[in-house]
């Protein structure tokens, strides 16, 4: 009966997914994982929520983001405080009163989670214990929820625009479908090379300056290059409308463009990413764990492509793309606002596996102690310091567990995300 | 492809491989052109043994700006200031002039004879040098006139000498230099005014042949055969087995990769056979007892491992059972190594304390392929249970053995078979972590190794073997493909 009721496809899919108790609860602990990432300042940190302090009240918090953005500063008093030691009038802490990097020195020397601890009162224990310089290893456990989910979800953003592009026009197209004019792809591959010339070789002095001076300058020179690029492509594509006119330059040429991203995939996945991401971080002089997501996206998209190529294979015979392209609508317009929305679903699977694997390659690097900076803490980070010393088993036991939860939770959404698109069950 | 993309990396590692190999020992600190001319020989021929004298591609497309000879200048630190110095200010002419202007101005101070009357000219002439190999390392524009004020300062010293007739002159022990450190500054100075950025916009197009390091790196530059009668021409290329040598030890890197090999093939082996051996016919047996309690349980503890990181695993083994600090009876394992190598122990007690130290390892290694691989297995029976063909053998009245070992097994086979492909290559990449954690001194030790020392010719050897293994996988996956399933045939349909 709900089949007529116009019940959509991804209603089914979200109905069949809730039958499976492991995949809710998941997608529960999911949300949960989300929120101490989000809010993972409010959680773990030195600086008090809200305080008193001679007669001025505070919001350390929400100051510190207001002084990351470079809108304000810190008053004199504050500007190098030691927020923990501070005499306030009145001070609301946050659950767990240390940041990540917080040294706390009286309780160094791996201070354990059930042993003696110099501290105040309970409210300032170290309730997960310390490292060797007694840094709190469950605020770095918080701080590091935020890095896996920022991995997870920088990567999978990049991979699945490629791979969403790439399998769809492998998918739709096929390797008779996509015919351009001889001029078009002359002038297309000769505009390429110009385009690269201008947008990147002319500008590389530039682009090498800002790669000098940071992540973010380099991404804006990018982009701007990438503008370049882009504009230099729209050239070939308005000139040549008169001369596709003339017969011989006008006549059509078959791109066997499945073949060609096919084989892209394969050698793709024929280099192993932790190496490729090795002999990458070697090369490059001040690696970062962007560059580390970045990498990961740019190889990590061979999945989605292959779901989303699939799907259009079969999307591409239904009979309302032959109705769109009746209408005389432009093969793109069919492609991304046609084809592809009908195709995403499956995708989630692929993005689901994609961010438990993007968690654990970022995981396996910082724990080699490859490509991230000292003052970043990380899951990865955290297990590698229990390598020091056998006697500290909580620095082995808690951020393992958390690599371990946020891996499974991934692959069991996954899971339930495949058991309830499986068309068999949709009977 | 992944040669190209191999060798791009190569290219754009950092550091200066000759300078490296010759550790800094480049002559001329003591002012002697003799040892100097000796350093920059050594360099050269090193520079010609690595293949670096050579341009690095086919052909280089490039902007009118820049000369096609570029290629030629040996150093790299300084052909790269070269190039960013072309890059800012795109006339090459006046860039070539300033080069040699400072060049001439280094060799122009070397075998000075001590000078009685100006005791510091050795001092002085010392700072002209190192001013001078720093300019060929700096393009930025402040730190070049930095340098030249060096230059300059140190050129133009001069004391008061009293002559015969008692009048007191300045006197310049350096007075020869000064036309060539006034030549180095004014060329300078017409670098930069005659900046000309035209000629950067306009792409120009040059070939080399075959005379270049990617073609050497890959070919060699050695006949193909007999004996090679030109001595600096001796690299076989990467296709006749030569791979290079290390750039730490000097070591040829086929020695290196084989040592590392052994251990990695023997852990692999081991584990390989235990993997297939224990989990086919459990995921076998977990598809027959399909839905029974011990197939509802294996498969929720095959999927736990699945997701439990080994290296998460290998950390808390290594924490609770190789120390006595949990009590005694937990020291159980040893921490790390490969235990007793050498002439002097036997056979078999080499045997015995290997397995001993190899016990977590390929534990380590063990259980995540083997949860993946019996869950493939159940999922690939399943689905041939289910067809019609097995439901007319048992019908027939065959035993239920031969109906699933017969009938069933060959042909749930081809998702197992799927995955043999990435096992070869997984051999090397997927150890690297446990061979880390364990110290064995593996191919994933040894690229980790390569990675932190940047030992480039043994990473990207590796990097190039592990693709290739992939593709040797592809192959072998196809050919049990074919012997599996008669049906499957790779020769196109008529």
């Amino acid at each position: 009966m709900a089949a007529n009721t116009g019940e959509s496809y991804w209603d089914i899919v979200r109905r069949q997914f809730r039958k499976n108790k492991l995949a809710v609860l998941s997608l529960r602990i999911l949300y949960f994982i989300i929120f101490v990432g989000v809010f993972a300042d409010f959680i773990a940190n030195e600086k008090p929520i809200v305080c008193k302090l001679n007669g001025n009240t505070y919001f350390p918090v929400l100051r510190q983001y207001i002084v990351d953005a470079g809108l304000g500063g810190w008053p004199k008093d504050l500007q190098n405080a030691d927020w923990l030691n501070l005499k306030y009038e009145f001070a609301i802490h946050p659950p767990i009163p240390y940041s990540p990097t917080t040294v706390d020195l009286t309780n160094g020397d791996y201070a354990s989670p059930g042993g003696e601890q110099d501290v105040a009162s309970w409210r300032w224990r170290h309730q997960l214990g310390t490292d060797q310089i007694g840094r709190d290893v469950l605020a770095g456990l918080v701080h590091g929820t935020r890095i896996a989910m920022l991995v997870g979800v920088v990567s999978m953003a990049i991979a699945t625009v490629i791979g969403i592009l790439l399998g769809a026009i492998s998918g739709y197209f096929g390797d008779s479908r996509m015919q351009v004019s001889r001029i078009r792809l002359l002038a297309n591959i000769l505009f390429v090379f110009f385009g690269w010339f201008y947008a990147f070789h002319v500008r590389s002095y530039a682009m090498e300056q800002a790669l000098a001076e940071g992540f973010g300058t380099f991404t804006l020179q990018f982009l701007f290059s990438l503008g370049i690029f882009l504009l230099i492509m729209t050239i070939p594509n308005l000139l040549i409308a008169p001369l596709r006119q003339i017969p011989v330059l006008g006549a059509k040429v078959t791109i066997p463009v499945d073949i060609i991203i096919s084989r892209i995939i394969e050698i793709i996945i024929s280099i192993p990413t932790l190496l490729l991401i090795l002999s990458i971080t070697a090369i490059v002089k001040k690696p970062s764990i962007m560059l580390i997501m970045v990498i990961i996206g740019l190889t990590g998209w061979t999945g989605i492509a292959k779901y989303i190529r699939a799907e259009l294979l079969r999307v591409r015979s239904l009979e309302y793309i032959e109705a769109a392209q009746a209408l005389g609508f432009s093969e793109w317009r069919i492609i991304l606002k046609h084809a592809i929305p009908n195709a995403l679903t499956p995708v989630l699977i692929a993005i689901a596996f994609g961010v438990a694997g993007a968690i654990l390659t970022e995981s396996s690097l910082s724990f080699l102690g490859i490509g991230v900076q000292s003052e970043v803490i990380t899951w990865g980070k955290l297990l590698s310091s229990a390598r020091e010393s056998s006697e500290a088993w909580w620095l082995a036991v808690f951020p393992g567990f958390a690599i371990f939860i946020t891996v499974t939770i991934f692959n069991l959404i996954g899971e339930g995300l495949t058991d309830a698109m499986d068309p068999r069950l949709k009977q | 492809m992944i040669s190209l993309l191999t060798f791009v990396l190569s290219q754009m590692a950092p550091g200066d491989p000759v300078e490296l190999k010759l550790k800094g020992g480049l002559g001329g600190s003591s002012g002697q052109s003799s040892e100097k001319i000796a350093g920059e020989q050594a360099y050269i021929d090193l520079n010609k043994k690595l293949g670096r004298d050579l341009p690095a591609f086919y052909f280089a497309v490039t902007s009118k700006a820049f000369p096609d000879t570029l290629y030629k200048v040996y150093k790299k630190e300084e052909r790269e200031t070269l190039t960013r110095l072309i890059e800012q200010y795109g006339n090459w002419n006046e860039i070539s002039t300033y080069y040699h202007a400072a060049k001439a101005l280094e060799f122009s101070l070397f075998d000075r004879a001590i000078d009685t009357i100006d005791n510091s000219t050795f001092e002085r002439s010392r700072n002209i040098r190192e001013a001078c190999n720093d300019l060929y390392r700096t393009s930025d524009n402040g730190d070049v006139k930095q340098h030249l004020k060096r230059i300059n300062d140190a050129v133009n010293q001069s004391v008061q000498v009293v002559q015969a007739d008692s009048t007191t002159m300045a006197y310049n022990s350096l007075a020869d230099v000064v036309p060539f450190a006034t030549a180095v500054n004014s060329a300078y100075a017409s670098v930069t005014a005659k900046a000309s950025s035209s000629a950067k916009y306009i792409p120009s197009f040059h070939w080399y042949g075959t005379g270049n390091q990617y073609h050497r790196w890959l070919f060699g530059d050695a006949p193909w055969f007999g004996a090679s009668t030109d001595p600096t021409k001796t690299s076989k290329g990467f296709f006749r087995g030569d791979f290079g040598y290390s750039y730490l030890d000097g070591r040829p890197v086929v020695s290196i990769l084989g040592d590392a090999l052994k251990w990695t093939l023997l852990l692999n082996l081991i584990a390989f056979i235990l993997i297939y051996g224990i989990s086919i016919p459990m995921g076998v047996s977990l598809a027959v007892r399909k839905d029974t309690t011990y197939d509802k349980l294996t498969t929720t503890i095959n999927f736990i491992l699945y997701s439990l990181p080994s290296f998460w695993i290998a950390t808390l083994l290594i924490t609770f059972f190789t120390s006595d600090y949990y009590g005694d009876w937990m020291d159980i394992f040893p921490t790390h190594g490969v235990g007793k190598t050498g002439e002097e122990y036997s056979f078999l007690e080499q045997v015995t304390d290997r397995a001993y130290h190899f016990v977590l390892p390929i534990f380590c290694m063990l259980y995540g392929s083997f949860a993946y691989i019996s869950r493939q297995m159940r999922g690939g029976m399943l689905s041939v249970l289910r067809q019609d063909f097995i439901r007319t053998a048992f019908a027939k009245g065959l035993e239920p053995n031969t109906v699933y070992w017969k009938h069933a097994f060959r042909n749930s086979l081809i998702p197992i078979i799927t995955m043999f492909a990435s096992f070869l290559p997984a051999m090397i990449s997927g150890a690297v972590i446990i061979e880390y954690i364990f110290t064995i001194p593996g191919m994933g030790r040894v690229s980790y190794e390569s990675v932190v020392a940047r030992n480039f010719p043994v990473l990207f050897t590796i990097l190039m073997f592990s693709a290739i293994l992939t593709m040797l996988g592809n192959l072998l996956s196809d050919v049990l493909y074919a012997l599996v399933d008669p049906r499957i045939s790779f020769t196109k349909k008529q």
